[in-house]
């Protein structure tokens, strides 16, 4: 009877994991192999036709448009490093150094921005850094420049300024709940065994604090390789991401070189998926077990 | 049997489809596909019309609606030649749209994915009486492109308009040339439109009238003369020309009316926009030429369409050429429609008063100075498109 009941259990527990993992397999999975298996298409009028060509991928690793995937990897790169720098002491500071209720409040304001639209959002960028914006004005009238400074919109600093304004507050929750879950316990025992501040927090605190960091760079690395707004408002002459180029090549109907690039930064992904998976074990990020393998 | 949808009780293969494109693909749906209080002379149906946001005369449809018995759904299409052959090829609009309103020019790739019909002009009373169209796009000139394939008529003329550049005269003093776009005494103070074929075909017809470069037609260039052309952008790229390519209509009256730029390779009713904002931008004419273009409405080729509701599409198209319907269009989008909107405008006091009679008159007499002066035709889809997207984006990245 108890293994009848176990396992219908069983069976109920798969059932119930049908819908989801269906879910998954047509609105993720699905699209991502016929992206993938298009990419090795060719081209048929203004439609595509089943063949076996790599000339997609020659075309955009012999092409310009390679430089947009370098430029993505070290934009997406940049902007997550710098957005983790600032996350982390927010993050800390809320997590560690105040009341609990006031950093619920101080979170909350970090939502306040995402109330507003994302394009108004990055546009109200414009305004602050264009030649004639009060930021500008302000420069002036302090007397640090003479003339209105050109490089703070339409450049690689507005683009940066934009998308670390849009991604880091995503990393601030994650690495919140890490350092905040963190047991206290082990931060009292180093110091009692004589540990400075400096290595307690480089030899305790951060590394049990690394499932975070994980999640963190996750929402800042794959939210900014895959943008394509901010470069086009704040980015200056044909100031491109991988979404943006993607975005082109369908204006002339050219499906196999667009899957052939979403193939390319899919694997890149998942290349870094992968090797940060190797660095920490994501069973830590999900269960917010810490468990750092260096 | 086939349900066509036009008279039957309950919901037909149309209107399902309609529904389905409505809600799942996420069109955005202009106020006429459920508009409340739909008139009650709408008993016949409705002709379902997509437009890229030019062709709405403020949601009212009672003049053609009164004498038809049809109502029009007004349905948003988005004007990149790529976004209207998903919508018609992968998206299932031939089942759905009856006419669609974009910018001509697209009768290649339509007639040849067998997208669109041609066009009776016989079944269309007001076709015989629009000068424009004999003056501009009758076959042989070079402005047929926009409406005819092969010797056949496709697009019904919905709007022209002759585009050029805007400056700040408060800044640069009189401007006549394309060349303001590339002179260095402008330089970082300059935009672009990021669109392949405006902005090549413009620097194409500089370089041409100026003869820095030997191009035969800047509207259909070969690939060694599209490579000129960027080459040339990129060089000034390279020496800081240029501030910015927009892509967006906001962006670029904000580029205007902020003072970010002086001189902008942009569209005349961003000049309107930006005068209204107190900013005395000019809209240039320049001694080479417009990038003359128009809108053409095209049947969509559906074999399931019934008689009556072609009937009904060959009305509508027929009064988009008419006065009322022109004069409308031409006060609120700032282009020129048909010869009977100055007309209508005049004579019907009552719809449009003297000021706004008097502002159509004259937004008409100015495009079609700009179609007499010419140019070079605006071309959606040149016959080496690839190149110019790639080209141009080698120009973004370089």
């Amino acid at each position: 009877m108890g293994a009848l009941q176990g396992r219908v259990a069983g069976v109920a527990r798969y059932a119930l994991l049908v819908l989801p993992l269906a879910f998954v397999a047509g609105a993720l999975l699905v699209p991502l192999g016929l992206m993938f298996v298009w990419s090795f298409w060719e081209r048929a009028g203004f439609w595509i036709r089943p063949a076996f060509t790599l000339a997609s991928y020659a075309e955009f690793f012999a092409g310009v448009r390679l430089s947009v995937l370098e430029r993505s990897l070290v934009v997406a790169a940049g902007v997550t490093l710098l957005g983790l720098l600032l996350a982390y002491p927010i993050a800390y500071f809320l997590a560690l150094r105040v009341r609990r209720d006031l950093a619920r409040n101080v979170l909350l304001l970090f939502t306040i921005p995402f109330l507003v639209n994302y394009i108004i959002r990055t546009f109200s960028w414009v305004y602050l850094l264009s030649r004639t914006g009060p930021v500008n004005r302000a420069l002036m009238a302090a007397g640090v420049t003479q003339r209105a400074v050109d490089w703070l919109l339409f450049s690689d600093f507005a683009v940066f300024v934009g998308l670390i304004s849009s991604y880091m507050p995503f990393m601030i929750y994650p690495l919140w709940a890490a350092l905040d879950g963190l047991d206290r316990r082990l931060v009292e025992a180093s110091w009692l065994l004589g540990a400075s501040p400096r290595v307690t927090f480089l030899r305790v605190t951060l590394p049990l604090s690394m499932p975070g960091v994980f999640a963190a760079v996750i929402f800042g690395f794959v939210g900014t390789f895959g943008e394509s707004a901010v470069p086009i408002i704040l980015g200056g002459v044909g100031y491109q991401l991988m979404g943006n180029t993607i975005t082109s090549a369908l204006d002339v109907l050219n499906y196999p070189l667009a899957a052939a690039m979403s193939s390319v930064v899919v694997a890149t992904m998942l290349a870094f998926l992968l090797v940060w998976y190797l660095a920490f074990d994501l069973r830590a990020v999900l269960g917010k077990i810490a468990r750092w393998r260096f | 049997m086939e349900n066509d949808g036009t008279d039957s009780p309950g919901v037909s293969r149309r209107e399902f489809l309609e529904r389905v494109a409505a809600g799942g693909a996420g069109l955005a749906v202009a106020g006429g596909l459920a508009r409340p209080g739909a008139p009650a002379w709408a008993a016949k149906g409705s002709v379902t019309l997509a437009d890229v946001g030019v062709g709405d005369p403020g949601g009212d449809w009672s003049k053609f609606s009164g004498p038809t018995g049809w109502d029009v759904k007004l349905v948003a299409m988005g004007n990149a030649p790529s976004g209207v052959l998903n919508v018609l090829i992968a998206g299932g609009g031939t089942q759905i749209y009856d006419v669609v309103n974009i910018v001509g020019g697209m009768q290649k790739p339509l007639v040849e994915n067998n997208l669109i019909e041609p066009i009776d002009t016989a079944r269309m009373p007001n076709w015989g009486k629009d000068t424009y169209i004999r003056e501009f796009l009758a076959p042989g000139k070079p402005g047929f492109d926009f409406i005819g394939y092969k010797g056949n008529v496709y697009g019904v003329p919905t709007v022209l308009q002759g585009d050029s550049f805007a400056y700040l005269p408060e800044k640069t003093g009189p401007l006549d040339s394309y060349g303001a776009l590339f002179d260095p005494k402008w330089k970082g103070f300059v935009a672009l439109e990021d669109n392949f074929t405006t902005t090549g075909q413009k620097t194409a017809l500089y370089l041409q009238k100026n003869k820095l470069a030997s191009i035969k037609d800047p509207a259909n260039m070969t690939p060694a003369e599209i490579k000129t052309v960027i080459d040339f952008l990129i060089a000034k790229k390279k020496a800081g020309q240029f501030r910015v390519i927009w892509s967006s209509f906001e962006q670029s009256v904000n580029l205007l009316t902020s003072r970010e730029v002086y001189v902008m390779d942009c569209w005349e009713p961003m000049v309107f926009v930006a005068k209204k904002k107190g900013v005395s931008a000019v809209y240039a004419a320049p001694k080479e030429g417009y990038l003359l273009w128009a809108m053409a409405a095209y049947i969509v080729r559906n074999p399931k369409r019934s008689k009556e509701q072609e009937k009904a599409a060959y009305e509508l198209l027929d009064f988009m050429l008419g006065g009322w319907y022109g004069a409308k269009i031409t006060l609120s989008r700032g282009y020129m429609t048909n010869p009977a909107a100055v007309a209508y405008a005049k004579s019907n006091p009552g719809e449009f008063g003297p000021a706004e009679a008097q502002e159509i008159a004259a937004i008409d007499a100015n495009v079609r100075k700009k179609f007499q002066f010419g140019g070079t035709w605006q071309n959606r889809w040149p016959t080496h498109v690839e190149t110019y997207e790639s080209e141009w984006a080698r120009f973004k990245a370089a």
